[in-house]
């Protein structure tokens, strides 16, 4: 990361983090509470997607298998085995870094679109077998009625409490560690080497670079990072099913955040979420319920806006205007 | 004589009914500039990407310090201690001169402190020193083809292979190359080079090699090379092999 870039994402980064740390002292209303740790949690989720995606430019649509994966696991064996929710997000993580070194392995040999369809096909296959599938080797799936968390005494041994603040304030823990693991990627010789494979691959792979091994140490540390979030949403909800934790919309939706807000760079897919995710609330809730389908058309109109006039996401632009006035105070 | 720094043993590649390079063999002594020519489709560059590794031989040998390199993939060869650049030079783009010559210093490089220094010092070397932060894609199409060059030799190797470096150059920027691969020589690095340029080769080359329809058709020192029959008839075809004086207007 050059050096105007690490600045941008300071005086962009820092003053938002602080608002963010202490908007729960301010705002009491359980509803905007919620709204806010979804934001949180996309921008959460599409980072972890940028982290192997927009660094290495292959785009993924299959990344909610790691949510919905790491999810179950998380609920499954509180259920079953009483393991703590804690506990099973790293476990249901590592899991879903596995199945993305199998996912992996064949499909980074592929470019483009085929990449793309390639992480299609393994979502949408794991996700219709779950929903197909009642029980597995004994274990309770329940198909597509899916899982229920069993509510217990509150505490933080069990990832349950009393409100929204606790999870908020998860949400925002995962988050920071997700952009800090990007900061360390950009000064990394990983990053250096995915944004070298990006540019292009053949002459990256002339300075001994092998492609395959350095896209699926990031895919692997992408979707442990998704996993855990997919693990949060499950306890934030008390409730996983394989349409919503594991559903193609979770996929199109990271990344439609994260190449609004700008791939590639540690702020974009934060930026993304931020504009994208109320967006798509205050549409549906204004006009879902008079106009059907109207939300969705200007959700629709917004992306195509964005994408036209900020081909490399909203973050250029304002990263450059905010050069521009550092420097004229100077 | 020196000792030989790359071994080719009658190496051969098909593609479909294509014969692109069939039982060819060649040496190259360390420290030496070899200079590839042919005409084009004479299987030039095919054989350069069978060294490199990108495509893999049918049949043959390929030794590199008395090791056998024929099999291993593009980034293998690199780390063995080969190096190369291409025909189209293709910097990564959104990062800066600077952290493109540091990709290729990671090669030996594991610190990013280490990989700067190391990407400072050839950023030196080539003259581009002032143009350290500006975005690779922005650079001009000679500094580009530089760049490339400065992330190849990055990667310290001890065998460089040039695919036609002064490609859509101007004189006064050609000259400049000739030069600088003639410094990148004096610190070591064996080089070889394929080029259409007549003119840069016979300037620059120890000895030159010449390829027609995928086969071996001379080999010796530049000034010789050009006049050899089977050379000129490569090149012009059969009409002019009679007639000296087309040899001193390409030479």
């Amino acid at each position: 990361m050059n050096l105007k870039t690490k600045n941008a994402t300071a005086t962009l980064g820092l003053p938002l983090l602080a608002i963010t740390a202490v908007v729960p002292l301010v705002v009491k209303d359980a509803y905007t509470l919620h709204s806010l740790t979804m934001i949180i949690y996309f921008a959460y989720m599409a980072s972890a997607w940028n982290f192997v995606c927009g660094y290495v430019g292959q785009m993924s649509l299959g990344h909610s298998v790691f949510a919905g994966v790491s999810g179950y696991v998380t609920v499954l064996l509180f259920t079953g085995t009483g393991l703590s929710p804690w506990g099973g997000m790293l476990l249901g993580g590592c899991m879903a870094a596995v199945l993305s070194t199998f996912i992996g392995y064949p499909t980074f040999k592929l470019k483009g679109p085929y990449f793309t369809l390639t992480t299609i096909a393994f979502a949408e296959i794991v996700r219709i077998w779950l929903e197909n599938t009642d029980e597995f080797m004994g274990i309770p799936l329940k198909g597509a009625q899916g899982l229920v968390v069993p509510p217990s005494p509150l505490g933080w041994q069990v990832f349950q409490f009393d409100g929204k603040v606790a999870y908020y304030y998860i949400a925002l823990a995962l988050l920071i560690v997700m952009l800090a693991a990007t900061i360390a990627l950009e000064r990394s010789r990983l990053g250096y080497y995915l944004k070298a494979i990006r540019g292009d691959r053949n002459g990256a792979e002339a300075l001994g670079i092998n492609p395959t091994r350095y896209s699926l140490v990031a895919l692997s540390i992408s979707a442990f990072m998704t996993g855990l979030g997919g693990a949060f949403y499950a306890q934030f909800f008390r409730y996983i099913n394989p349409e919503r934790n594991m559903g193609l919309d979770l996929s199109i939706d990271t990344a439609i955040m994260s190449i609004v807000g700008g791939q590639g760079t540690v702020l974009g897919p934060v930026l993304g979420a931020l504009i994208l995710h109320p967006l798509a609330e205050l549409t549906r809730s204004y006009l879902g319920g008079r106009f059907l389908g109207l939300h969705l058309i200007i959700y629709g109109v917004v992306l195509i806006v964005a994408v036209l006039y900020f081909p490399k996401g909203v973050i250029v632009p304002l990263e450059r205007w905010l050069q521009r006035s550092g420097k004229s105070k100077r | 004589m020196s000792r030989k720094i790359l071994e080719v043993k009658s190496i051969s590649k098909r593609f479909g009914g294509l014969q692109a390079v069939s039982n060819l063999s060649f040496d190259i002594a360390e420290g030496e500039i070899l200079g590839l020519l042919g005409p084009n489709g004479a299987g030039k560059t095919t054989a350069f990407n069978l060294i490199a590794g990108f495509f893999q031989a049918d049949e043959g040998e390929i030794k590199f310090e008395g090791k056998q390199i024929r099999g291993m993939l593009p980034y293998q060869i690199c780390r063995a201690g080969i190096a190369r650049t291409f025909q189209l030079s293709k910097p990564f783009g959104g990062l800066s001169a600077l952290e493109n010559i540091m990709v290729g210093a990671f090669a030996r490089e594991k610190s990013r402190p280490a990989a700067r220094d190391e990407a400072c010092a050839v950023l030196d070397f080539l003259g581009m020193a002032d143009k350290a932060d500006i975005d690779a894609n922005d650079l001009t199409a000679f500094d580009k083809r530089k760049l490339e060059l400065g992330r190849a030799l990055a990667t310290r190797p001890r065998l460089l292979l040039m695919d036609e470096v002064v490609a859509g150059a101007t004189p006064s920027e050609a000259g400049e190359m000739v030069d600088l691969v003639k410094r990148v020589r004096n610190r070591g690095v064996t080089i070889l080079i394929v080029e259409h340029v007549m003119k840069v080769i016979m300037g620059l080359s120890d000895r030159v090699i010449v390829m027609e329809q995928g086969q071996l058709i001379a080999n010796g020192v530049p000034a010789e090379v050009v006049r050899m029959p089977s050379v000129l008839k490569a090149y012009f075809g059969e009409g002019y092999v009679s007639g000296g004086e087309y040899v001193s207007a390409s030479a």
